[in-house]
């Protein structure tokens, strides 16, 4: 091909993120609980702290993406967000993740939702999109999918229900090329749907209807890709998976075996995650990593090749044909597409406690009424709050946070630079807030999670720890997350984090909190 | 300018009394004031100035003229100070600089809280107003937990263990038992103190001060009126001095800067020093306060607070009796009365009348008020036997 000549791009997967929280409740424990069987299939399902929401695992699942293919989110040029339990109706969810991100305003953003099949949709109309994007650069595109669906306690759907969340940066010549893109839809009303103003997935429960409807939306989507699937022969089928048992039902339909399935399949160790859970799959799939391997035994080389279908009740499907042309030698030892996942949960939970977080026992607001932090307030503190965005004094360079008013150090009024801190830092000063001790803004987070750990932090500046020739750092108060032996202690290395702060007028409050860098993964 | 003195001084009972409102229990503290202020009348009064909180928001506004309504003293200038917990120790002050001035020769300075009236969640938000809102509090914070976080730096920095925090506490309970005045009038044992339930790691219950209704009113007066009082006090000293409001913002998390600047200021004005101070009333709303105390107050050096405790010189008999009414801990923190309640102890002390709990031969004494996590200090040097 010559240099002069208009160049055939294909847009391609080049970096895969993917987070589940680490919290779990086993089957036994619901059906210890209920005295049933829980969801088909599912061993254990992902229980999302009492401080998480779809925001929170899709910024930690795009940062991870971003840092997979080694793109900084403000070369990102599309944004797309796919959820069907954002955590308001209605509202800009996805100008918040762009905003936790570091993705530019003025990039398009699409938001994805009304079935768990929108996924699936992220991607495909991420693929096609043309509008701002692909001036000649890289331009990298982020889709980001999460979700954390409920059901009525005593039903089939909350006993599946996980959490969790994936995200892909999709770029020209990301070495997992889009293939193909399948689309079928059928009406199939009652198989999986959520009134209007529920919380609650339902399902009308006639069980050989809406496996029908499940297989035949699948396999739909799949042939009109236009591929024979003998000829697509995907290492691995990644679905969305309700169960654990729904996804092997359309084995047949597609003419693949059930390990293929298997090996994009992870619904059993996270249960049902709606939009991300073929996307959890294809992270599976894709990584070599024990601890990520799909329901397939582990171990096996990383997938060249995926089929992503998503499926969403009522009934509809999306298929995605995904490959390389790395030949089975070249990929056998590592990752033909850059991952960061861990997909298993390391803090097993009671049926209470899995209660207490979701929040469907605990009692909301106090009366007492919380600290009254106005809305436009907190907004003109987005950028410290989302973004880490200190100060650097125009005047002496000491950094500030939050950079407002006199310099702390030399006093003077000049104003400050923008200075975003990576994100790490050091524990100053700790504490553990223990039950009836919090604000009443933090009662409601105390009755679902417990005693909360505060620390005071120095945070590193640009310099990273102890920069040579920056080693300025900056003090702010944070909580603590998964901090396993309790109180930090003072010296220890923590990592900043996106959690929900509090909910005040019904607006949540995002924030960053701090993980210690030993617990993190 | 011209020398201050207090002329009288008297407090509620602190503690939970819901028979009580905020003015009842001002006009209680009033009554014992003017009564140990031989020589004075209401009617002498020229000024009024109260410290409060905000008595849990039922009268945010214009609280202090409705004291001062309350005690007939209909039509006096009042201003009420807001600076946390240091509201009425600031409100002194403003006595003291109204009575320099010249502008005033007998001015009430005083403060009232009822925090015991309300459900432990209205209880909570108000005992976090005073902290840095936007970032600290929003950490899930009240002050218990940011004096731990100044413990846990403290405990990290020096040779020192929870194991003196509980000290504090047994010792200030010991003197408190005395005080028939106090919220927590009973002795505690070290072990007491040692098991109680973590608040906030590492303070446990017995480390902090409970919440208290209660009033404390003093007579602050020219030389002209006090040489005609029965008891007279010179205010040898004042000094006041502010600082970062939330923690995260400040240098050191082991010192509180702007209690070591007021008590600079105040042992300069008084010509005196550390060395001078027979007694001293010190902000100890957790254990780990007075501690910092003890060394921002130059009692000790910096990290000696807990060898100070361990040789009991801050006991009742000791050489520098620290917290002779009980303290925070013991006696109660009423949030706005705290400051000028301290004054009635020193009062008290340099006028012989401090009962079972008097130290002996007590000439100079300190008070030490602290607003929020040391947003706001004030410190008087007092000085008895003047005139």
């Amino acid at each position: 091909m010559s240099a002069d000549a208009p160049t055939q791009t294909t847009l391609g997967v080049a970096g895969v993120g993917a987070y589940v929280p680490r919290l779990y409740l086993p089957a036994s424990a619901y059906r210890e609980a209920w005295g049933k069987g829980g969801a088909p299939g599912v061993e254990r399902v992902a229980v999302a702290d009492a401080d998480e929401d779809t925001l929170t695992m899709a910024t930690e699942a795009g940062r991870r993406a971003l840092r997979a293919a080694g793109v900084d989110a403000g070369d990102i040029d599309h944004l797309a967000l796919a959820t069907t339990t954002p955590p308001n109706d209605e509202e800009e969810c996805a100008v918040r993740l762009a905003s936790l991100l570091g993705v530019d305003p003025s990039v398009p953003t699409r938001q994805f939702g009304g079935s768990t099949r929108a996924g699936a949709v992220a991607l495909a109309a991420t693929s096609e999109a043309t509008q701002n994007v692909g001036d000649g650069a890289s331009s990298p595109r982020l889709v980001v999918v999460a979700d954390s669906p409920r059901g009525a306690p005593e039903s089939d759907e909350a006993a599946g229900a996980g959490a969790g969340a994936a995200a892909l940066v999709i770029a020209e010549d990301g070495p997992l090329a889009i293939d193909a893109v399948g689309e079928f839809g059928d009406p199939a009303p009652g198989t999986r749907f959520r009134r209007y103003g529920s919380a609650e997935t339902e399902s009308i429960g006639v069980t050989q209807y809406e496996r029908d409807a499940y297989t035949r939306a699948v396999a739909g989507a799949v042939e009109a890709l236009g591929i024979d699937t003998t000829e697509l022969n995907p290492d691995a089928v990644a679905l969305t998976a309700p169960d654990g048992k729904l996804p092997y039902r359309a084995a047949g339909a597609l003419g693949v075996e059930p390990a293929r399935i298997a090996a994009g399949t992870v619904v059993s160790r996270t249960g049902d995650t709606g939009v991300a859970g073929p996307f959890l799959g294809l992270a599976a799939a894709l990584d070599s990593e024990s601890d990520t391997a799909g329901d397939a035994s582990s171990g096996e080389s990383p997938a060249s090749s995926v089929l992503l279908v998503g499926y969403g009740g009522g009934a509809g499907a999306t298929a995605l044909a995904l490959g390389t042309e790395a030949t089975d030698a070249d990929s056998a030892a590592s990752s033909v597409v850059p991952v960061e996942a861990v997909l298993g949960g390391d803090v097993e939970l009671s049926y209470a406690e899995a209660l207490r977080r979701r929040g469907t026992i605990t009692g909301g607001e106090p009366a007492g009424g919380g600290a009254y932090v106005s809305v436009p307030t907190w907004k003109r503190t987005i950028p410290q709050r989302h973004r880490l965005v200190a100060g650097a004094c125009k005047e002496c360079e000491a950094l500030a946070f939050p950079p407002e008013g006199a310099c702390a150090d030399c006093g003077s009024l000049a104003g400050y630079d923008d200075v975003t801190l990576p994100g790490t830092g050091t524990v100053e000063a700790a504490t553990a807030i223990g039950q009836g001790g919090a604000p009443p803004e933090f009662v409601e987070q105390q009755q679902r999670a417990g005693s909360f750990p505060v620390a005071v932090v120095a945070f590193d500046g640009p310099g990273g720890e102890g920069g040579e020739a920056d080693d300025r750092t900056v003090s702010a108060p944070a909580q603590v997350v998964h901090s396993p032996a309790g109180t930090p202690a003072i010296g220890d290395r923590v990592e900043a984090v996106t959690r929900r702060i509090y909910e005040q007028e019904g607006v949540v409050r995002y924030g960053f909190k701090v993980v210690p860098t030993a617990a993190r993964r | 300018m011209r020398d201050v003195y207090i002329v009288g001084a008297g407090q509620s009972a602190y503690g939970a009394f819901p028979d009580e409102s905020y003015r009842s229990l001002f006009a209680g503290a009033f009554e014992e004031a003017m009564a140990s202020a031989g020589g004075v009348e209401a009617a002498d009064i020229d000024e009024a100035v109260v410290g409060s909180l905000g008595v849990g928001g039922r009268q945010l506004g214009l609280s202090g003229p409705a004291v001062t309504e309350h005690i007939g003293l209909h039509g006096v200038p009042c201003s009420r100070i807001e600076n946390a917990c240091a509201a009425s120790g600031y409100a002194v002050r403003q006595a003291v600089q109204a009575v320099k001035s010249g502008m005033a020769d007998v001015v009430l300075a005083g403060g009232y809280e009822v925090m015991t009236d309300m459900s432990g969640d209205v209880g909570k938000y108000w005992l976090g107003v005073s902290g840095e809102t936007e970032w600290e509090r929003l950490t899930g914070t009240t002050f218990a937990g940011v004096y731990a976080q100044m413990a846990s730096a403290y405990v990290d920095a020096y040779d020192a263990s929870p194991d003196h925090f509980s000290k504090v506490a047994v010792k200030n309970h010991a003197n408190g038992a005395k005080n028939p005045k106090a919220h927590l009038g009973f002795e505690c044992s070290l072990d007491d103190a040692r098991n109680a339930p973590v608040v906030a790691d590492p303070l446990n219950l017995y480390h902090c001060c409970p919440t208290s209704d209660g009033a404390a009113a003093v007579l602050v007066a020219s030389e002209d009126v006090a040489s005609a009082c029965d008891d007279a006090v010179r205010v040898a000293g004042v000094g006041a001095a502010s600082d970062h409001v939330g923690l995260f913002q400040r240098d050191s998390y082991t010192t509180i800067e702007s209690s070591e600047r007021a008590a600079t200021a105040a042992y300069e004005m008084a010509g005196l020093g550390p060395d001078d101070v027979d007694f001293a009333e010190v902000h100890d709303c957790f254990a780990i306060a007075e501690l910092l105390a003890y060394e921002d107050l130059g009692f000790c050096e910096r990290g000696h607070a807990p060898e100070l405790v361990d040789s009991g010189a801050t006991e009742l008999g000791g050489d520098l009796p620290v917290n002779p009414s009980g303290g925070l801990k013991s006696k109660g923190h009423p949030i706005g009365a705290t400051g000028a309640g301290q004054v009635v102890e020193a009062f008290k002390q340099l006028t012989g009348r401090a009962g079972d709990r008097q130290v002996a031969g007590a000439n100079v004494g300190l008070t030490h008020n602290v607003g929020g996590s040391g947003g706001a200090a004030v410190v008087h040097v007092l000085e008895g036997g003047a005139l």
